[in-house]
């Protein structure tokens, strides 16, 4: 199952989590072309916690995701991810993080083995082989381990794709709609991962349109709409409003990184 | 209220040595009057290369830097320098056709290299269109910048190479006027024109980039403005 | 040197991946190569039928259709990439910027030697150009010529790629960078057919390993820019 950079929840000893936090933003803004996607996110994620990133079409949760992952740079604020500055230390970040977008990131030529392999020897995964045979297990793809991604359906790419997750030893895990196009299967598959990554200690940040299926395997959850934090709950995560202006004219809200 | 006085001061320059060059000098022995071509063109092409190295540098600082005002620095040059590559191209050939009999002369390494320029700032020029955000376009633009003018010198030395067996005398060249023989009223008069031309150059850099950031600033207000107006209809809510 | 071993892995990872999905689906190779095929055909009908003037013009069709060729194989090599995401993906591993550049110009060296040889033995045939008695010498050439090509136009399918005028943008920005290499390849297979008359082959050959080695150092310098995205 998982392997990450920690080897146990220090929760599950019963002791406290003195890691920095998972997440850490300040006032973080994102527009894409010349519209806000996030407009001022101010947010705390403890670490080892389950959180979910709730919120309509458009709220900013993918922006959020992305931004996290150093997929994308903010256009202002700053962000740290395991203490790590995401703009000073973008690339000891990607070490540590692992990201499930919307789109899989799968070579739809090769097999489901060979992308995976692939995936192995870019993380730098020890006993490639092995751990490659072992996540196709994990997210029951062994018997079509030899088959072209060209030919798979939409819910076997993202098993496949959380599949890829499991090489990395991420310490925090951003999956952005992982039930999206699963079957049931499949989602119980996403449940186990949630589980195993609670025990050993990772964070995970999910962003989700249905609650219902996620809330038992949550600690807090964030309510994200118009790219602004509206409500959290919960524990392990809390968030301030970001900086209004004194006067009407503009002023600088944050450093650009 | 400076750059008002460096553009008097270019403009009169340029007015004074266009003058001389045309009445005052007088003409070429072989070459007649189309010689006279040459001072304005080779004013031109010194800038070109000037401002394309302006560009290169700009964008080296770019990236190093992260100032934005380094990448409107390389903008105005970049402007700037296609249309001084344009007209250095097009006073090439207008002396040219009466000295050679044709427009176009291969193995001349400074014409061939200069329209190459031309065609790297085109596509630098275009590649900053294609991008909105201020930061790639800076990144991009100054990466393709910087290779463009690296490149220059290579194609100049091989072009060089190219018409190296086939000797034919670059007429076209102001080889003839800079040598210690030359008289004072040609070396002077060219050297004045590149002094004017330069002063003019200077002018247009100062007010391009002067618009450049003045555009940056409105559409940076506009973002922010942006997210400011998100953040107090959440606050009022 | 740990870490240069790392990093040499890797190179050959991307490049094994690129050279797996050309074998399997993509016959990218073999629609470049036929593309070669046309582009001769149609030089000899545009300069022709005249043998000895095409015999003359032959090293400038060599190159030009191995630089259009190529223009059309390093913009499908980073095409690859577009398979739902995967250059974000492949953005996000944690490995040197340089290492992915590498293995990107590898596969595309791979893909351009192998065309470079290819047209050279077409050029010959349709052009009654007697490349064998040089051979030698004229396969060095397209082996850094090829290099050249791929070096430079690895590093401009990596700004391209995300742009919106893709198709005109990469030969607007690749071709004039590559003149020097173009004129030194034609000088020096012409050399090399004349028996290298005036002694200037090495000199040609010399300018082309120059050229090959510096625009490959500014792509591993540089490449980790154009992936950032935003």
């Amino acid at each position: 199952m998982p392997q990450t950079t920690i080897y146990v929840s220090p929760r599950s000893l019963g002791a406290p989590d003195t890691r920095p936090p998972a997440v850490a933003t300040t006032d973080l803004a994102r527009l894409f072309a010349g519209s806000p996607a996030l407009a001022g996110v101010s947010l705390r994620v403890d670490a080892g916690r389950t959180v979910a990133l709730l919120g309509p079409n458009g709220a900013g949760k993918t922006t959020l995701l992305r931004i996290l992952a150093t997929a994308i740079r903010p256009s202002y604020g700053r962000a740290a991810v395991d203490g790590y500055n995401l703009g000073r230390d973008a690339a000891i970040v990607r070490g540590r993080v692992a990201y499930l977008s919307h789109a899989t990131g799968l070579y739809d030529d090769l097999t489901a083995r060979e992308n995976l392999s692939f995936a192995a020897s870019m993380l730098g995964t020890p006993d490639a082989a092995v751990r490659v045979e072992r996540a196709l297990a994990d997210v029951d793809l062994a018997e079509r381990a030899r088959d072209r991604v060209r030919d798979f359906s939409a819910g076997m790419r993202k098993r496949l794709a959380l599949g890829r997750i499991l090489l990395g030893t991420a310490s925090l895990v951003l999956l952005d709609e992982p039930y999206a196009t699963l079957d049931l299967e499949g989602m119980t598959i996403v449940d186990q991962l949630l589980g195993a990554w609670r025990e050993v200690g990772v964070t995970v940040l999910v962003a989700s349109h249905t609650t219902e299926r996620l809330s038992p395997m949550l600690d807090g959850s964030v309510i994200l709409e118009r790219g602004l934090v509206t409500a959290v709950s919960g524990s392990g995560v809390a968030s301030t409003p970001p900086s209004l202006p004194a006067a009407s004219r503009p002023v600088v809200v944050g450093s650009p990184r | 209220m400076k750059t008002r006085i460096l553009g008097f001061v270019a403009a009169a320059g340029v007015a004074a040595t266009t003058f001389f060059a045309l009445f005052v000098v007088p003409a070429d022995v072989n070459q007649g009057d189309a010689q006279r071509i040459m001072y304005p063109h080779v004013a031109s092409a010194w800038l070109a290369y000037l401002s394309f190295g302006v560009t290169a540098l700009a964008g080296i600082g770019w990236l190093w830097k992260r100032d934005l005002r380094l990448d409107a620095i390389a903008h105005a040059a970049a402007e700037i320098g296609v249309m001084f590559t344009a007209f250095a191209i097009w006073g090439g050939m207008m002396w040219g056709r009466p000295i050679w009999g044709v427009y176009w002369q291969w193995e001349d390494p400074r014409l061939t290299t200069t329209a190459l320029l031309l065609a790297l700032y085109a596509g630098y020029l275009l590649l900053r269109r294609l991008s909105d955000d201020p930061e790639r376009r800076a990144t991009r633009a100054a990466i393709v910048g910087t290779v463009a003018a690296i490149d220059i010198p290579i194609i100049h030395f091989s072009v060089e190479w190219w018409r190296g067996l086939h000797q034919t005398a670059t007429i076209a060249s102001p080889d003839r006027v800079l040598n210690p023989a030359a008289p004072l009223l040609f070396v002077g008069t060219l050297l004045g024109m590149l002094a004017a031309f330069t002063l003019a150059w200077l002018y247009l850099m100062v007010r391009r980039y002067q618009l450049a950031r003045a555009t940056d600033a409105r559409e940076e207000a506009r973002r922010l403005d942006r997210i400011v107006s998100a953040r107090t209809a959440e606050a009022a809510r | 040197m740990n870490a240069l071993r790392a990093e040499a892995r890797v190179a050959i990872a991307v490049a094994r991946k690129d050279a797996l999905s050309e074998l399997r689906g993509r016959h990218a190779t073999v629609s470049t190569l036929f593309f070669a095929a046309v582009v001769l055909l149609l030089f000899g009908f545009a300069l022709g039928p005249d043998s000895t003037r095409l015999a003359a013009a032959a090293p400038g069709l060599l190159w030009l259709a191995i630089v259009l060729a190529g223009l059309l194989a390093v913009n499908r090599l980073h095409l690859l990439e577009t398979d739902d995401g995967a250059l974000e993906q492949l953005a996000l591993y944690p490995v040197s910027r340089r290492a992915i550049y590498a293995g990107k110009a590898l596969g595309g060296f791979a893909v351009m030697l192998l065309l470079g040889v290819l047209v050279l033995g077409a050029v010959g045939v349709l052009f009654a150009v007697n490349i064998l008695a040089h051979l030698p010498v004229l396969l060095l050439t397209v082996v850094l010529g090829a290099l050249g090509v791929a070096a430079v136009g690895t590093f401009y399918a990596g700004i391209t790629v995300r742009l919106r005028a893709r198709e005109v943008m990469l030969p607007l920005l690749m071709l004039p960078v590559l003149a020097p290499l173009l004129l030194a390849s034609v000088k020096a297979t012409a050399a090399a057919l004349g028996g290298d008359p005036f002694g200037e082959l090495g000199a040609w050959l010399q300018l082309l390993l120059a050229f090959d080695v510096l625009m490959l150092v500014i792509g591993l310098a540089t490449y980790g820019y154009l992936l950032e995205d935003g």
